[in-house]
């Protein structure tokens, strides 16, 4: 089975104190410590672990500048066969349609028989996966936490409500959108990396896609974001300051005067 | 969210700023590891760190290692952070691939094993010993040993361990009984009781592998009557099985202050004759293999020590911040104004500051030590291909010795900044504190490395080791001299290396006369204040680096690149006073510790 994952690099939440810009529009990226979304990591431990099962390759694609080189490294290094970097300066700017229009492109100049993506990103819409899907005309399944693989279809499994599951069979190829705890994603080792020092990661623009530059970016773009902002802490909302007991007792103190325990 | 272990930045910043590893790969040896290979592995590492091996300091720590009847089991939580690290082959990051290593520059693993040892090195021990025992095989083996024993050694399939101490042979290793009877086919009949025996007994692996010290029988006394031999736990067969039972018995594991998921066992080989051991290396040569080997184990324990400094700094920064207490200075008699976090009082600074400056510096020691080894490997100049092994036979009691007493330092004030809470289980601080201590003891007390740096070290190569160091000082020195914001500090660096030079002559020549006594009596002091220049001198190299970096630096760089001039101003201005004091103390070598009669301890 052929299967083409989507990942992204971003923020490392773990890594960094997010902070508003001075314009007010965006999150200050100086300098972040980026990664891979974690979501796309689960997706792509699947992926590899279907191959293993059923034979065929894994390739990782991602939507970025050059640094996104890194992201994809990783997941290579994780076991991912291919790498394809969707990189140009008409690229940036894009909303989720141009996104998913830019992964379209690279769909179609290969040969898929599945195509993942992360149920969401960390700092994402959960958008691209279901747009990718309608534009391709492909199946879509969102939070997939369980794939079985048949002939010709997937069972696809999803969590609903009060832990309950939910099948479905769908056909391929076809699009889905994985959620964490699918699987357990393994640990890159040194061999991995070794592996994937050296390789070279094709990258294509806008041409090698055969798109016209101006269908994607910041002006084709039809969502774009006014502002950014930290809400006001409301009324009635109260730190509790001081050591954990201290907090604690406060707690008990507030919780007993307004009725929530005797 | 707070950084966990270590400070990534700074690790980035001597690896790619100071010492430029990415370069490495121009060279064959080292093709793969370029920047990126670099970065790739130490996100990767610390990625396994933080996850899996972190949460496992404070369980290991209360579980403990279990003995009964012969057998020990490792803390629960081991057993799966070692498998991983054994998937991802993080144990012989740095050796040979075709033995299972990693074919990795020495500098960049120092980076991994930071992140490894910081987040619990009791258990690290398990994969640390492994290395050497395996580093030992590799060196000394035979075609035959190493295909039989060393990748299952650096694939961590098998553990291995180093026999040397035993009860009346500790410092003194000459003394030891362990007997080695041949018995005519190649093998021996090993018999004695082995103590202190680091990871000597455990159910992490099927096999564990024993470099032992012992004496064949009939040898000379002393040193010199000395060989390795090879004893496995279980024989290995000719076609790599495991055979029976090779009679090595642990009669139990030592209750101990720190390092409690590491099984310190006592071992006694050969109670029912059934021991055999088989030859490492040649005959009597058995301490000239330990002395090869020491350089790395002896960098291995500075790099433990320091794994709990820098776990302990990152813990009090963080701490420090968050912990709201008292107001500030300036507003102590204001009734309402509010309560400050604890960093803003100058006297937490005190403390942090020394933390910082003492973790920078010893880290960019630590990696640069295992640089000079990766530069010595790809050079063709044998000239200085031995002046780099020179640099790290001199830095090695300075990478041990000093360091890991400054490291226990640097724990102790990470406990005081948290107060009360920092002496309750509550926090890792009082941990981090135990775990610490034993670094300044095993392999080779910081008394011995002192004696090793003056008796042995000093006077090598007629002094051409210390002249080479004081010629690489010079030469940053020179550099910073050069820059407005280093120069003051790059100036109290020469005086203090000037005045060094002084006391290493005056101390050689002592020793060489009637005052040997006085002088040894200063060997420690004098080790202090060797590694009190070095830790400037690391800083103001840093501190230079920093100030030309700052000319172009992106705006999160600024703060980080201050604080590395901030750190040599404190050092320089703080530390090096009182290092000129101690070399003064040094030059009139004052004789009452070695006068005092002995009666006169205790009155």
């Amino acid at each position: 089975m052929e299967i083409l994952v989507c990942v992204k690099r971003v923020p490392d939440t773990a890594e960094n104190e997010i902070e508003i810009n001075s314009e007010g529009n965006d999150i200050e990226r100086d300098d972040l410590v980026y990664s891979v979304n974690e979501w796309d990591n689960y997706a792509v431990e699947e992926a590899i672990q279907m191959v293993d099962k059923h034979g065929g390759s894994v390739t990782v694609v991602t939507v970025g500048d050059e640094e996104s080189e890194e992201v994809l490294r990783r997941e290579m290094a994780m076991g991912a066969e291919n790498g394809l970097l969707l990189t140009d300066d008409a690229f940036e700017g894009s909303d989720g349609r141009g996104i998913a229009a830019l992964l379209k492109a690279a769909v179609e100049k290969g040969n898929y028989d599945l195509i993942m993506t992360g149920a969401q990103a960390d700092e994402g819409y959960a958008q691209v996966g279901g747009m990718l899907a309608a534009m391709l005309d492909y199946p879509y399944a969102s939070l997939v936490n369980m794939i079985e693989v048949g002939d010709g279809k997937l069972k696809v499994g999803r969590e609903i409500e009060g832990g309950n599951m939910e099948v479905n069979e769908i056909d391929l190829p076809c699009v889905l959108s994985i959620q964490t705890g699918i699987n357990e994603p393994r640990y890159v080792g040194i061999r991995g990396i070794r592996k994937v020092a050296s390789v070279e990661i094709p990258t294509l623009g806008a041409s090698d896609l055969g798109l016209d530059a101006g269908s994607v970016g910041e002006d084709a773009a039809r969502v774009k974001r006014i502002d950014y902002f930290v809400p006001e802490m409301g009324e009635g909302a109260e730190m509790l300051e001081g050591s954990t007991d201290e907090i604690i007792d406060k707690l008990i103190e507030l919780l007993k005067s307004k009725g929530g325990i005797k | 969210m707070a950084q966990q272990i270590s400070d990534r930045r700074d690790i980035d910043f001597v690896l790619h700023e100071q010492l430029k590893v990415g370069e490495f790969s121009k060279h064959e040896k080292y093709a793969e590891f370029n920047k990126k290979t670099v970065d790739l592995i130490v996100n990767e590492a610390r990625n396994l760190a933080v996850k899996e091996i972190l949460p496992t300091r404070k369980e290991g720590d209360r579980e403990g290692c279990k003995f009964d009847k012969g057998t020990v089991t490792t803390p629960e939580m081991f057993k799966r952070p070692f498998k991983l690290l054994k998937e991802g082959e993080w144990v012989a990051m740095p050796e040979d691939p075709d033995w299972g290593g990693q074919g990795m520059p020495r500098s960049v693993s120092m980076a991994a094993a930071e992140y490894f040892n910081g987040a619990n090195y009791s258990f690290m021990m398990y994969a640390g010993l492994t290395h050497g025992a395996g580093r030992l095989v590799e060196t000394f083996g035979t075609d035959r040993q190493k295909s039989l024993f060393l990748k299952n050694m650096y694939t961590g399939e098998w553990t291995g361990t180093m026999l040397l101490t035993e009860p009346v042979a500790g410092s003194d290793v000459g003394r030891l009984e362990t007997k080695a009877v041949p018995q005519g086919d190649g093998t021996y009949k090993i018999t004695g009781q082995k103590i202190f025996i680091s990871s000597g007994e455990h159910d992490l692996a099927e096999n564990i592998v024993h470099p032992v010290l012992a004496r064949i029988e009939g040898a000379p006394e002393g040193t010199k009557g000395i060989s390795l031999f090879l004893v496995p736990k279980y024989r290995v067969k000719e076609d790599g099985n495991l055979g029976e039972f090779n009679d090595v018995n642990c009669v139990g594991i030592e209750e101990k202050m720190g390092i409690h998921g590491n099984a310190t066992a006592t071992l006694s080989l050969g109670d029912k004759d059934n021991c055999v051991g088989e030859l490492l290396g040649e005959e009597n040569k058995g301490m000239r293999a330990m002395f090869l080997m020491m350089n790395e184990a002896r960098l291995l324990v500075g790099m433990q020590g320091f794994a709990t400094a820098t776990a302990s700094y990152i813990e009090a920064v963080n701490y420090a911040k968050e912990r709201i207490q008292g107001r500030h200075l300036t507003k102590m008699l204001e009734k309402d104004a509010p309560a400050v976090p604890i960093v803003q009082h100058p006297d937490v600074r005190r403390m942090l500051m020394n933390m910082k400056a003492y973790v920078e510096g010893i880290r960019s020691l630590l990696y640069y030590t295992a640089w000079l080894e990766d530069r010595a490997d790809t050079i063709d100049d044998e000239e200085e291909k031995e002046k780099n092994h020179g640099l790290i036979d001199l830095l090695i009691p300075i990478a041990k010795g000093y360091v890991t007493d400054r490291a226990f330092d640097v724990c102790n004030y990470g406990m005081q900044v948290f107060g009360g809470y920092g002496y309750t289980n509550e926090y890792p601080q009082e941990q981090l504190m135990r775990d610490c201590r034993i670094t300044q003891i095993y392999e080779g007390t910081n008394g011995i490395q002192a004696m090793d740096l003056m008796g042995r070290k000093l006077g090598m190569k007629k002094g051409k080791l210390v002249m080479d160091l004081m010629g690489e000082v010079n030469a940053t020195i020179s550099n910073a001299k050069a820059q407005e914001k280093v120069k003051p500090h790059a100036e109290r660096l020469e005086e203090a290396l000037n005045k060094l030079g002084e006391a290493a002559m005056h101390l050689g020549k002592s020793a060489m006369s009637d005052k040997l006594m006085e002088a040894f009596g200063y060997a420690y002091p004098f080790m202090e204040v060797c590694g009190d220049v070095v830790m400037a001198w690391m800083l103001v190299w840093r501190a230079s680096i920093a100030e030309q970096a700052l000319e172009k630096a992106k705006k999160k760089d600024v703060p980080f690149y201050e604080g590395q001039i901030k750190s040599a101003q404190f050092f320089c201005n703080t530390v090096l006073p009182a290092t000129l004091g101690k070399l003064n103390a040094i030059l009139a070598t004052d004789g009452a510790a070695v006068e005092i009669d002995e009666a006169s301890f205790i009155g």
